[in-house]
């Protein structure tokens, strides 16, 4: 019994040292896509959001400037739903698609969104070829 | 014609600015929060898909959402006709035109929040006008405080007082632009006035009907103080709008997760068919 509670005399303190020198250490930043992005800011920025809307951003930029400097009138074209579309309105069009089929897909199916995911890239293309 | 310089940009620049402000960092601020769970203080856990697949699945929004479509629904197919009935009526020419265009304005110089007032003390039962004369010399029961049909008859009655207007001074303003030539043409030719209608001003009102309906379907899509005020989405819940049970969640309830969730799908819906009927009213003209 003696020697257990002079075991245990000398064991506590140092499992507190122990842990005491866990949070001292620095711990290591591993960068996660979901992790908020600045923890005060009000805006609640998480690097994924912060990517979708730098995706969308950049799209109409880079259609901004293919339509003003380099394809006069964006390609206008009438195309098989019988709408005259400039390469903007294909933006919008595959833009505003997609999010219907991941609402639907998230309504009818529910997550993992994969499947929504392929179904979406392949409607964008079908709308920059074909609508 | 071609455009033949970009200088337009620069005074699209203000306004640009403006929208940035007032309305891509609130949509981009609700894109965050709706894939976030917060308990308040600014402190967020990432939450995924998860708000947006429970919004889609409850019942309450499902029951809202179609409470929604059939309020719009109900106001467009009469306020339209309506509008352009009360136009075509109304003179074009001499010292009533400015009376009548007065009249038509003032119901939409009222604020929201006072045509919501006003309506529930005219509709209620005891001390409303409309409540006594229904109920005490009519001998009709009618009590929107308790009746769902009698609260959906007065939020309907309510904003076709309110809007109708609307449409009414647009379709005149289409109306007045008609040159009388096409009158005396149709004279000649000996039309009816349904064929005036049907092939001079329906056509010539095209282009300001397409403005009025997209105002009204927005308008009435995003409608909260008018029955927020007459109503407060009751008896039950059978006025509780879109809007209205969105803000139940996010300001009553505090779950600013599902709340941004459920508007994002809201703005979702209100842009497609904002866009379809852009689309489809104005692909005519391309031909």
């Amino acid at each position: 019994m003696k020697h257990l509670l002079s075991t245990l005399f000398i064991l506590l303190p140092s499992t507190a040292l122990a842990q005491w020198a866990s949070v001292s250490e620095p711990k290591e930043e591993v960068f996660s896509w979901t992790a908020p992005l600045w923890p005060s800011f009000w805006m609640a920025w998480t690097p994924a959001t912060f990517a979708l809307f730098c995706g969308i951003f950049g799209a109409i930029a880079l259609i901004g400037l293919l339509e003003g400097f380099k394809l006069r009138d964006g390609l206008e074209r009438r195309g098989i739903l019988g709408l005259t579309t400039t390469l903007g309105d294909r933006l919008f069009i595959s833009l505003l698609g997609s999010a219907y089929i991941f609402l639907a897909w998230l309504g009818l199916a529910g997550q993992p969104v994969w499947w929504p995911l392929a179904i979406s890239m392949g409607w964008m293309v079908f709308c920059f070829w074909k609508v | 014609m071609k455009t033949e310089n970009q200088k337009a940009w620069f005074f699209v620049l203000p306004v640009l600015l403006l929208v940035a402000f007032n309305a891509l960092i609130p949509i981009m601020t609700v894109v965050n929060y709706s894939v976030q769970e917060t308990f308040g203080n600014n402190v967020f856990f990432w939450q995924g898909l998860d708000w947006f697949e429970q919004i889609l699945r409850s019942e309450r929004f499902q029951a809202a959402l179609g409470r929604q479509f059939l309020f719009t629904f109900l106001i467009l197919i009469i306020e339209v006709p309506l509008g352009i009935i009360i136009a075509l009526s109304m003179p074009r020419k001499g010292p009533w035109v400015p009376v009548c265009l007065v009249l038509m304005a003032l119901p939409m110089l009222i604020p929201w929040n006072v045509v919501g007032a006003m309506w529930n003390i005219f509709t209620l039962p005891k001390i409303g006008l409309l409540g006594y004369l229904m109920n005490d010399v009519l001998g009709i029961t009618y009590d929107m405080t308790q009746n769902p049909f009698a609260a959906w008859v007065t939020i309907i009655t309510m904003d076709v007082w309110h809007w109708t207007s609307l449409v009414v001074l647009l379709s005149y303003a289409g109306l007045v632009s008609i040159p009388d030539a096409y009158y005396q043409a149709a004279k000649i030719d000996g039309a009816s006035p349904w064929k005036v209608f049907r092939y001079i001003q329906l056509p010539k009102m095209k282009t300001v009907l397409t403005i009025a309906i997209l105002l009204r379907f927005m308008d009435s899509f995003n409608i909260y103080t008018e029955p927020f005020v007459l109503t407060g989405g009751g008896p039950g819940n059978s006025t509780t709008l879109l809007s209205i049970d969105l803000v139940k969640i996010a300001l009553g309830q505090f779950d600013l997760g599902p709340a941004a969730a459920m508007s994002l799908i809201y703005f979702a819906i209100t842009l497609l068919v904002s866009w379809l009927f852009y689309t489809l009213m104005t692909k005519d003209d391309e031909q």
